[in-house]
């Protein structure tokens, strides 16, 4: 299934590539995430970790340089699960929950995106994430 | 818009209405799911029964939906019908139809539009195909309203309001 890229106003730039992502079941609600080929990891906003219930091991807190700031994430496997028409994918990656968090996506760095091969057209403005077989 | 005193009746009852005053009692209101027919007050779009029952004090069974959108593009606002509709007849286009017999897997997803999402920048926002179900201050209060209305969104983000928010800028 392609995934459209999110238009955005022109003061914020170009469309970008995103897939919607439900969150440790937060089904009423998917979250937005950036496909972030030049990141490593996943992370998203801390307010995600509230709305979902997930509980934060602080112990495994640290600090990260991201976007040109400074911002603090913990880590937790959760569930994510990608719907694509009447099929879903579920995998339970390490997501990093971060504040502060400005920014408008969530990011869907390399490790999040292991369980599939990512086709980004750019020109044509969609992506897709087919599964990879086991 | 005309900012004139609107004397109108409802439920045998005499209100004098003015826009600006619609205006302003709707500015903390959040808009319930629209089904048919809408208003749009603030740059947001509202079921009719809703303006008038919040403006009035009055219970929605005191007064029809044809009623309260008669009364309320007599103040000057521009009123519509949703999309699976026909198109408003009164400054506002229906937006398209999101394509449900057309296979997902075929089709890329559908999105809103940049002229949609530009009113909201700086707002997290719950979209449901090309549409904006809500635009609120805090992600909390989106997934609040979607948990009440009993709604389901196909994505939830913060309209950026600049390059940084979008996508993390590095600064120069």
């Amino acid at each position: 299934m392609r995934h459209s890229f999110q238009p955005l106003p022109t003061f914020a730039g170009r469309s970008r590539p995103v897939v919607d992502l439900v969150v440790e079941g937060l089904e009423l609600a998917p979250q937005a995430c950036l496909l972030d080929t030049g990141a490593t990891a996943v992370r998203m906003g801390g307010h995600v970790a509230d709305l979902a219930g997930i509980e934060l091991d602080r112990s495994m807190t640290e600090e990260i340089a991201l976007g040109g700031l400074r911002t603090t994430g913990s880590a937790a496997t959760v569930q994510l699960e990608l719907r694509q028409g009447h099929n879903s994918h579920v995998w339970s990656p390490t997501v990093y929950f971060c504040d502060p968090w400005p920014w408008a996506f969530g990011l869907l760095g390399l490790a999040g995106l292991d369980p599939f091969v990512v086709t980004i057209d750019s020109y044509e403005e969609w992506s897709e994430l087919r599964p990879r077989r086991e | 818009m005309t900012d004139a005193i609107r004397t109108v009746v409802i439920a045998s009852r005499d209100f004098a209405l003015r826009a600006s005053t619609v205006e302003h009692h709707l500015l903390a209101v959040l808009p319930e799911p629209v089904r048919d027919h809408f208003v749009v007050i603030n740059r947001r779009r509202y079921p009719p029964k809703q303006v008038v029952s919040v403006i009035t004090g009055l219970d929605r069974a005191e007064f029809t939906s044809h009623h309260a959108r008669r009364i309320l593009t007599g103040l000057g606002f521009p009123a519509g019908r949703r999309a699976g509709g026909q198109a408003g007849s009164d400054g506002v286009e229906a937006r398209p139809a999101r394509p449900e017999k057309e296979p997902r897997s075929l089709s890329a997803t559908s999105r809103p539009s940049a002229e949609t999402l530009e009113p909201f920048a700086g707002l997290w926002v719950a979209t449901q195909g090309p549409e904006i179900l809500v635009a609120t201050a805090t992600p909390h209060e989106v997934v609040a309203w979607l948990a009440e209305h009993r709604q389901q969104a196909d994505s939830m983000f913060r309209v950026p309001a600049d390059e940084f928010q979008a996508g993390g800028v590095a600064p120069r």
